[in-house]
């Protein structure tokens, strides 16, 4: 069984707490990815699955059996380092074989192994050529055929693509999920980059500050995100939060956001959750989902500034906490001090407490 | 230094290779000094059977002109080949047993434990000792009336009061007992270096991949050391070949030529019986092996270092 | 990583006994220093590890102070030999740093001198006795022998690899921009480096000065052949006193050693961060 439990998992080292009570369930051929920014606790998280560090508190299981006391090298977990620690002093070859050797198989299964794995990743021609002084994207081919090599269920990947040109990324990533796809493992993959995040992971497990923050499938951490955090952190860039509190209006509840006027009746749903709540709340909509008119029904603001980055244009407006971003269309005319106003697609709007930050529930999309 | 170009004469470039060249030159001088006039002398006293005592300055040594006679000498002297086999049988005893239990101490070393820094330095210290003052330091252990022989009694039960410096075999063992005592901590020091440099999470990697803590060892540790290995048993070999404060104090040479080493026959020869003409072309041979040994070996690293880039 | 309890109990152990080994023979000299004569045992038969009776006796009589019971007198206190040693040993560092120092940074920033990093290595590699004879002779043509300055000389040569080689890896490891930056601002070569680099360098300098001074303070060969009898260093003179009346002056032989080995001891742990540097050319650091 290649399922992994995490159960109310904690780290301390000395008197910093890295992860505070985790619990999370990863399937059984599943790719989950730890996201989150550094120091959040995703690196802690997996160097425990792998046996590198020793839980403070808490278990890890995998499927039933649970890990403690289990040594690093026998948890059956294959592991791709940051940097790939890839044996320097070793031909490719030897490195692939690193693993079936120190487990005792016999030469001839060996060589047949190894020849397998290079087919597999297109390192047959590279097999007799040392390690050292091999580029990045060939290593990180041989890091990958080094764990996989022992078939392990589990495959551990500490930001495997942080050292890759930009270029080289979207490729890499491609070959990843199809490696994955293939051997059919249970997959942990740690990276700060949302994008990566989004487009390989089945599920994503945002951390911050050593808390789990959400989990969810990418769809519904862009969707539906928990909590300010989330919001912010998923999506590029991040969802707009406008403080205000919830008022009645002849249409339906609104949001009172002060100086920016008031907003459109909120949908239903939503609307019945946060009626009769006191208190500020924060208002969320993505840059994605919201239009730019010149005038008319919406939020009013100062544009401030205009990005035009090639597939598209985000304009900047307003100031402090009023400060929006809006993704339009090239063509779309906005300019720097012009006043426009913002109309936000109200069925994917989003509610947060704002003291709390966490996502006042009420609807789900999609 | 400068290379003078057709085009521009770089006043900053001219100045900084003059004060290069004004900075380098006391050093220098004092090579010179030290290896080329010394080393036309001793060619030219080799030559001859010149020695202190014929009364006459060195510049008069042509008139006991004696062709290669000396190097004939030398290859038919059994003294001499008898020093030198000692000085080889010292150096093949000593180095591998402070390689080893040096090796073993830097593993020891190589985690973080509380005491760490106190139990270094105090480890380190024989190496800091006057090699003399250890020369005395081992004479005094090793009399027949002394700790050694008293610990020796207590674990055997029995009074025992072994000549230690007074038996061939025995003097040869007590001066490599001295020497690993005192050169220990440096091939220690080096090597723990080399340990540490070991990436770390090479070693993580090759733990997950299923080897334990020897085959960690064996295939990762000692191959990335391998360079350093080298550097530290080089230095212990040459300067072990020179061996001379510790042992003479400790036996001087003795008993007879039981622990007389190369340093020690030359020495002997220098100071007892002066007879300097033959001591050069002794120091000559020496000279001229060891230099080709140098080059050798330097071209070697600077290959193995090119490779390695 | 993680160590097991019984490997911790073994390395603590293995510790110990290595603590063990190397502090006996340290240990057994101080004590030896302080024992009076009659507990220098010859036959070892009442043989103490420490001494009854400490005193300083020994200490007195190198100094001159003559114990009655002992018959012999020395001709000489230790004072002198004390005083060679110090004197040969600084001077002989001051020459090897000071030549040392100039020439690493000369190839260091300039590279001028390119002969030296091989010169200076086969220097080092050199048996002494090897180059000794023609010395002996200079040095008595130019009536240095036996005097405390013509041995500096020499210690300043033979030492100066190490002065070398130590200063020019401190001088590659010190980043060229606040020199560049000196000599921006129209400051002379020379000055950047007398005000500048120099002043920046006062740690790495000290380190090296104590690194070669213990090497010249610990010389024997060397002091044996060029010193006769005016300026002996420390180690010559202990190993010259004895007599054949009362046997081995042991004590005060091991009081004698006890002052010329502390001082290196003391100034080598402080510097043992460099020591690895100091000792393999800079091909590693610590």
């Amino acid at each position: 069984m290649s399922e992994i439990h995490l159960r109310s998992l904690v780290k301390k080292f000395g008197n910093f707490t890295a992860l505070k009570s985790m619990d999370l369930r990863i399937g059984d051929g599943e790719f989950m990815a730890l996201l989150g920014p550094s120091g959040c606790g995703k690196s802690t998280t997996m160097n425990m699955i792998a046996g590198m560090e020793v839980p403070t508190e808490g278990n890890i299981l995998f499927g039933e059996r649970d890990m403690a006391g289990v040594p690093m090298g026998r948890r059956g977990v294959g592991f791709v380092f940051q940097n790939y620690a890839i044996f320097t002093h070793m031909t490719v070859r030897q490195n692939l074989a690193y693993g079936p050797k120190m487990h005792g198989r016999p030469p001839a299964e060996i060589d047949k192994r190894v020849g397998a794995i290079a087919e597999l990743l297109q390192l047959t021609p590279l097999l007799d050529r040392r390690a050292a002084g091999l580029s990045v994207n060939i290593l990180q081919r041989v890091a990958i055929g080094r764990s996989a090599i022992l078939e392990p269920a589990i495959f551990l990947l500490d930001e495997p693509l942080s050292n890759v040109d930009a270029a080289f990324r979207a490729v890499m990533r491609t070959e990843l999920k199809h490696l994955q796809r293939q051997f059919r493992q249970t997959m942990v993959y740690v990276t700060h980059d949302q994008l990566e995040a989004m487009t390989m992971a089945d599920r994503i497990a945002v951390m911050d500050h050593g808390v789990l923050q959400q989990v969810g499938t990418p769809i519904e951490v862009y969707n539906n995100p928990a909590n300010v955090f989330v919001a912010k952190f998923i999506g590029s860039p991040g969802m707009n939060l406008l403080p205000g509190r919830p008022a009645e209006s002849d249409r339906g509840l609104v949001v009172d956001l002060g100086p920016l006027g008031v907003t459109a009746p909120l949908p239903d749903r939503l609307a019945s959750t946060l009626r009769g709540r006191p208190g500020e709340v924060l208002f969320g909509f993505r840059p994605e989902q919201a239009m730019l008119a010149a005038e008319g029904r919406g939020i009013a603001a100062p544009v401030t500034a205009v990005e035009r980055i090639g597939a598209r244009t985000i304009v900047h407006l307003g100031q402090g906490e009023m400060a929006m971003k809006v993704v339009v269309e090239n063509d779309q005319h906005a300019s720097f001090g012009a006043s426009a106003t913002v109309v936000p697609n109200m069925e994917a709007v989003r509610v947060f407490d704002r003291v709390s930050g966490a996502a006042i529930a009420g609807s789900t999309y999609g | 230094m400068a290379a003078q170009t057709a085009e521009s004469h770089d006043p900053q470039r001219e100045e900084a290779a003059r004060l290069g060249f004004r900075l380098t030159l006391p050093a220098q001088i004092l090579v010179l000094f030290i290896a080329v006039f010394p080393l036309l002398m001793q060619l030219y006293i080799s030559l001859t059977d010149w020695s202190p005592l014929d009364g006459t300055g060195w510049w008069m040594a042509w008139e006991s002109w004696n062709d290669f006679f000396n190097y004939r000498d030398l290859v038919a002297d059994n003294r001499f080949w008898g020093a030198l086999w000692r000085t080889f049988l010292v150096m093949i005893v000593c180095v591998p047993v402070e390689f080893l239990l040096g090796l073993g101490l830097a593993t020891l070393f190589a985690d973080d434990f509380p005491g760490k820094r106190i139990f270094y330095s105090i480890l380190l210290m024989p190496m800091m000792v006057v090699p003399a003052v250890a020369g005395y330091m081992f004479f005094m252990l090793f009399q027949s009336g002394g700790p050694v022989n008293d610990v020796l009694s207590t674990l055997l039960g029995t009074r025992v009061a072994i000549a230690w410096l007074s038996d061939p075999t025995l003097a040869l063992v007590a001066v490599m007992i001295a020497d690993i005592w005192q050169w220990t901590p440096l091939m220690f020091l080096i090597l723990l270096a080399g340990l540490v440099g070991v990436p770390q999470d090479q070693i993580k990697a090759a733990t997950l991949l299923g080897a334990n803590p020897w085959q960690r060892f064996v295939t990762i540790v000692l191959p990335k050391m391998k360079t350093i290995i080298i550097i530290a048993l080089a230095i212990r070999v040459i300067e072990n070949f020179k061996i001379f404060d510790t042992l003479y104090i400790m036996t001087g040479g003795g008993p007879g030529v039981a622990t007389e080493t190369i340093s020690v026959y030359i020495y002997k020869l220098t100071t007892q019986d002066l007879i300097w003409g033959y001591v050069a072309a002794i120091a000559l041979a020496i000279l001229i092996v060891l230099s080709i040994a140098t080059v050798f070996a330097m071209k070697r690293m600077a290959a193995a270092r090119e490779v390695r880039v | 990583m993680q160590r097991s309890i019984p490997f911790e109990i073994f390395r603590y152990a293995a510790i110990l006994a290595a603590l063990a080994l190397t502090l006996i023979p340290i240990l057994w000299t101080a004590s030896m220093a302080f024992k009076p004569i009659g507990e220098w045992s010859a036959t070892g038969v009442d043989l103490t590890w420490w001494p009854k009776e400490p005193t300083l006796s020994n200490f007195r009589f190198i100094f001159g102070q003559s114990d009655s019971s002992l018959i012999v007198a020395l001709d000489r206190t230790a004072m002198k030999p004390i005083l060679s040693s110090l004197l040969s040993a600084s001077f002989g560092t001051l020459i090897a740093m000071s030549a040392g120092t100039a020439a690493a940074y000369g190839l260091s920033r300039f590279g001028s001198g390119q002969n030296l990093p091989l010169a200076l290595t086969q220097l080092r590699l050199f048996p002494p006795m090897a180059v000794m004879i023609p010395v002996m002779i200079m040095w008595a043509f130019l009536n240095l022998t036996d005097t405390w300055w013509g041995l500096a000389l020499v210690y300043g040569i033979v030492t100066l690899p190490f002065a070398f080689w130590l200063m020019k890896t401190f001088f590659d490891d010190m980043p060229r921009e606040i020199e560049e930056a000196g000599l921006v601002e129209g400051c002379s070569r020379w000055r950047v480096f007398t005000k500048i680099t120099l002043p920046m360098m006062r740690a790495p300098l000290a380190s090296a000065a104590l690194f070669v001074f213990i090497l010249n303070w610990s010389d024997y060969l060397i002091a044996l052949l060029l010193t006769t009898r005016e300026w002996v260093t420390v180690p010559v003179y202990m190993a010259s006193l004895s007599s054949s009346m009362t046997g081995q002056l042991y004590g005060a032989k091991a009081a004698l050693g006890l002052i010329a080995a502390v001082p290196p001891v003391i100034m080598g742990i402080a510097i043992q961060r460099h020591l690895v540097r100091g000792l393999t050319f800079g091909a590693l650091k610590q």
